[in-house]
């Protein structure tokens, strides 16, 4: 019984130190965006905080700007992956039709090729064809990280519902859009919540295409956080403030539905 | 009314062929069964008539009105699956609802709570509808998927194999309520099952299939008595109807040589004697199913007993199954387990023409239409 | 060729702080070239017991011995044992030869010797054909009889088979059955083998240990557990379709003692041999077996009553009397009857052959008086 405790006793501080490890460069972010830039290489732990950083932020209201640009961007991103998505998956489940797996293949090497080996063609093609610094553009582009992630989840899940039990609603007397939105729709939920909460992150925190591809009249935080970098200093504390606010919805979204998204990846779509 | 009924039916799945030529006519508020071994193409008849399968040649009625092209949902026929096909994410309540709830055959919600609870105390469920599917043994399970479908008042009942998963002493149970509810359906019913209990017990008239063709329609007596061919005489039984072979010697002998290695007559029934010797055959296969095999162990010294060994005898409780070894051939025969049987020992088995069944060589019964008349057994169900 | 003994065997799984026993004080003696049955409901704690014999699991009290020596502490290999494994565990790439002297050629046998004792086996399971197969292209029953084969390899003292029937379907399974039953015969060394199959049991078996939840209830000859049931567990696991059990209540009517149910569908007079066992005013738990009720004529019934349910099976009749709401029993008739739904018929019960269950504890009656 003693051993035991003392046992227990080390996982717990093995934990703890990684976590510590794990968690400290965001506390040193949420330290860094409280300090003036004066205090940056002088102080550790002990200094005046301030909130200069977060007024300077959104003061001239350019930063509210990137946050709705990035907002746009992502959820126009994954609403499309959704419409495109959730059809493209049922139809890989269901229909045994030829070059099936070639097809899943190909939309799962989207994710294979690096953003920056694709990135110079795309960039010449969206310049011809006025795509470039467009919302739809970056949309289209960030289409491209979503729909394999989520196609691929949801066609596990479609595979788990079985057959008959589509064919058991329609001798009930369901069309098959109803049976689809009734009968499917609310089995697959927690497999589209979780990937689709996967894609968001993802395209969120985009840069490489953010960059490259818009950077004018359509900027994502991402992009907008390379400006503190000035050709003679660099504003570490708004960085940091920047950073920090461009990734709390991420982290409320996530903490919100941590649970569902464990189980969203981890599980199909009919239990026992 | 609601007579159903199959012209030329074929189904292929990309090069496989799964109904080759079906016909049948199933009556109105018949219990027909449709009888097979696993992969016969028995779910796949039951689809096609549902809607879920488009047949690729042949045509479907539904009361003489062409249904090919009828969505299943506007069918009017109610289904229970093998696999129950509940819904997960629903209680047991609103599983039984869904049918009454859907725009097809949508009732208003008081009236849903009394219909589900009618079809729940039937059932004797009553106390399970809150519960989830997955909370459910599988015979409560089935339960739901049969009340999924008795909740409205389909033109047809088809049922999937919906007792097989259940155990053996379960099924027995099941078995008896289905037959017991069979009367107040009061509705045409296409049952599938490979059981041949469920096929005899329940069934007003059975389809045998077999690898996507038809081998037999008739009811319950005419394919247990008066099998089309060996497939069928195989197919009801346990264990399985024994085949001998002979050769025709006289038109009133069989000799079994051939099948046995030794030399042992059997004498043809007289009335069987003119119509089987007026075919002109030389060989001969019997059946005889293994409770009407006469046997002995004390030696005797005859021309119509064959001596043999036993090969295996297995106690099944009440009765026990013998199977005798002669010349590499088994013969399986059903006896009252009330004796002591030691293995290899010798035994002597005469063959009774009296209770058998004729086929050629391909296995075809010689006999289906004069057997059939001349075995006046009443069958009643 | 040995004796098998199972003396006080447990095995107790630790969950949290409380034991569980999935094997409680077990005590089984297979005589020399037995064939035992261990017959259970799933979880009962039967492959356990096996897995213990076979040296896969720990034994948490109690010895086996084979052939008079203690095993406890014996590697599998060691213990002179053939296991078939429920799922056949070959390996695929290999061919049949190949699979069955996998463990005579890591056990450094002569290639002629391993030669001749495959021939031997394979002719005795009939696959002398198949030796060339690889796994994957043989049939359920073929690969149950290359499972057998590797398990008789190495010519083992106790052969143990784990649930052999049960991925086999239909009439794969009962010639399958048939042929099993005469293997033993003539290879003749101890058998013991897994079931949930009461059927597959009773048809193999020279004695069947019937086991629940760790505990055995009964082990006996198949004539035994079917005819002499220790307990209601017993009698209504053994036997299809099952034991009739019902109860009911004794009552004294004219000088006589019946045994009769609460709606009184049934009154029966307490048999002879039970006349000294039960009281008056007393549940019990009255069982017949379905076979040992007959449709009579005449005079000499026990039941007269209506027909609930009529079913016409080929080789055999059944006839289902719905005594309430839940509870049915019935009548299989060898002869051909011709009744329907609402008919009136006189019953028969057999009178030796009722079986009286003490209402709580399930003890047969009969025994428990005996020992008292």
């Amino acid at each position: 019984m003693k051993r035991n405790k003392i046992i227990e006793f080390f996982k717990d501080l093995a934990l703890f130190l990684y976590a510590l490890f794990a968690l400290f460069p965001l506390v040193w972010l949420v330290i860094i965006s409280f300090k003036h830039d004066r205090d940056m290489f002088t102080t550790t732990f002990i200094f005046n905080p301030t909130l200069e950083n977060y007024k300077i932020i959104f003061s001239d209201g350019s930063f509210i700007g990137y946050f709705i640009d990035n907002l746009i961007v992502s959820s126009g991103a994954i609403a499309l992956s959704v419409i495109v998505g959730v059809p493209a998956a049922y139809a890989l489940a269901r229909f045994n039709f030829k070059g099936r797996e070639t097809i899943a293949f190909t939309f799962l090497s989207f994710r294979f090729a690096p953003e920056i080996f694709v990135v110079l063609p795309i960039f010449l093609i969206y310049q011809q064809i006025g795509l470039y610094d467009t919302y739809f553009g970056l949309i289209w582009v960030f289409q491209v990280l979503s729909l394999p992630l989520m196609i691929w989840i949801l066609r596990g899940y479609f595979e788990d519902i079985s057959v008959e039990m589509e064919h058991a609603a329609r001798m009930d007397g369901y069309t098959w859009w109803q049976v689809f939105l009734k009968m499917i729709m609310p089995l697959i939920k927690p497999g589209l919540v979780a990937s689709a909460l996967l894609s968001l992150i993802f395209v969120w925190n985009n840069f490489t295409f953010s960059l490259l591809l818009a950077g004018q009249d359509v900027m994502t935080t991402t992009v907008a956080m390379v400006g503190y970098l000035s050709s003679d200093t660099v504003h570490y504390g708004q960085m940091a403030a920047a950073v920090l606010i461009s990734a709390l919805p991420i982290i409320i979204l996530a903490l919100a539905i941590q649970k569902h998204l464990v189980r969203g990846l981890s599980m199909g779509a009919v239990k026992g | 009314m609601a007579d159903i009924r199959l012209e030329n039916i074929s189904k292929r799945f990309n090069n496989d062929i799964a109904l080759n030529d079906v016909n049948i006519e199933v009556k109105d508020k018949e219990f027909f069964i449709i009888f097979g071994p696993a992969g016969a193409g028995k779910t796949t008849l039951l689809n096609v008539i549902a809607g879920i399968h488009m047949p690729n040649h042949g045509a479907v009625y539904l009361q003489d009105q062409y249904i090919n092209h009828v969505e299943p949902e506007d069918r009017n026929i109610a289904m229970v699956f093998e696999d129950y096909a509940l819904y997960p994410h629903l209680s047991v309540f609103d599983n039984i609802a869904s049918p009454l709830r859907s725009p097809r055959y949508k009732k208003p919600e008081p009236e849903i709570k009394k219909e589900v609870e009618r079809v729940a105390e039937i059932l004797n469920i009553e106390w399970l509808l809150e519960r989830s599917p997955d909370q459910l043994s599988n015979g409560q399970r089935q339960r739901v998927g049969l009340g999924r479908a008795l909740v409205r008042e389909p033109n047809v009942y088809l049922m999937d194999e919906p007792i097989t998963h259940l155990d053996a002493k379960l099924r027995h149970q099941m078995r008896a309520e289905l037959k017991e509810m069979q009367k107040s359906l009061d509705t045409t019913t296409i049952y599938v099952t490979h059981d041949y209990l469920e096929a005899l017990s329940l069934g007003d008239r059975i389809a045998v299939i077999n690898e996507g063709q038809i081998m037999q329609v008739g009811t319950p007596e005419e394919v247990y008595f008066f099998p089309e061919n060996e497939f069928v005489a195989g197919s009801f039984g346990e264990p399985e109807i024994n085949i001998f072979e002979g050769d025709i010697m006289t038109s009133e002998q069989v000799d079994f040589s051939p099948f046995f290695g030794q030399s042992a007559f059997g004498f043809l029934p007289k009335e069987k004697q003119q119509v089987l010797g007026n075919k002109g055959l030389q060989t001969i296969r019997i059946g005889l199913r293994p409770k009407d095999i006469h046997f002995q162990f004390e030696p005797v010294n005859s021309k119509e007993y064959i001596k043999g060994k036993v090969f295996s005898f297995e106690p099944l409780g009440a009765k026990a199954v013998l199977t005798v070894e002669i010349n590499g051939k088994y013969i399986r025969i059903t006896m009252k387990y009330n004796e002591d049987i030691s293995i290899n020992q010798d035994v002597y088995i005469k063959i009774d023409l009296n209770t058998a069944i004729y086929f050629d060589e391909l296995g075809n019964n010689l006999l289906s239409q004069f057997s059939a008349k001349r075995r006046g057994m009443a069958w009643q169900n | 060729m040995a004796k098998l003994v199972l003396h006080q065997l447990k095995k107790i799984y630790a969950k949290k702080d409380e034991k569980v026993y999935a094997v409680k004080n077990l005590n089984l003696d297979c005589s020399d070239g037995e064939f035992v049955a261990l017959l259970g409901p799933s979880g009962c704690g039967k492959s356990t017991t096996l897995r213990m014999i076979a040296g896969l699991e720990e034994i948490t009290e109690g010895d086996i011995l084979i052939g008079g020596r203690k095993v406890n502490d014996l590697h599998p290999k060691d213990r002179n044992i053939g296991l078939a494994f429920e799922n056949y565990a070959m390996y695929p790439p290999l061919s049949v030869y190949d699979n069955i002297s996998f463990n005579l050629r890591a056990g450094g046998v002569q290639k002629k010797e391993i030669k001749q004792r495959i021939n031997k086996i394979a002719e005795l399971l009939d696959i002398q054909d198949l030796l060339d197969f690889k796994p994957g292209m043989l049939s359920g029953g073929q690969k149950q009889r290359v499972n057998i084969a590797r398990a008789l390899i190495r010519e083992p003292e106790v052969l143990l088979l784990d649930e052999p029937l049960s991925h086999l379907d239909g009439k794969v399974r009962q010639k399958m059955r048939t042929e099993i039953k005469h293997l033993h015969t003539e290879i003749n060394s101890t058998t013991i083998i897994v079931t949930h199959d009461q059927l597959e049991a009773m048809a193999l078996a020279d004695r069947i240990a019937i086991i629940k939840e760790g505990e055995l209830q009964q082990f006996g000859t198949p004539y035994e557990v079917f005819n002499h049931p220790q307990n209601e567990f017993v009698a209504g696991f053994i036997g299809e379709p099952p034991m009739n059990i019902m109860e009911v209540l004794t009552i004294r009517n004219k000088g006589r003692l019946f045994f009769k149910t609460k709606n009184n569908v049934i009154s029966f007079p307490v048999p002879d041999n039970y006349v000294q066992y039960v009281r008056e005013n007393e549940t019990y738990h009255f069982g017949i077996r379905p076979t040992d009720i007959s449709v009579v004529e005449g005079e000499d019934f026990s039941v007269e009553t209506n027909v609930s349910i009529f079913e016409n099976l080929g080789e055999e009749c059944r006839v289902h009397i719905r005594l309430e709401e839940q509870t049915m029993f019935s009548i299989v008739s060898s002869e051909l009857l011709n009744l329907k739904q609402g008919d009136p018929v006189k019953l028969k019960f057999e009178q030796h052959r009722i079986h009286i269950f003490h209402p709580s504890s399930g003890e047969r009656i009969e025994n428990v008086l005996q020992e008292v």
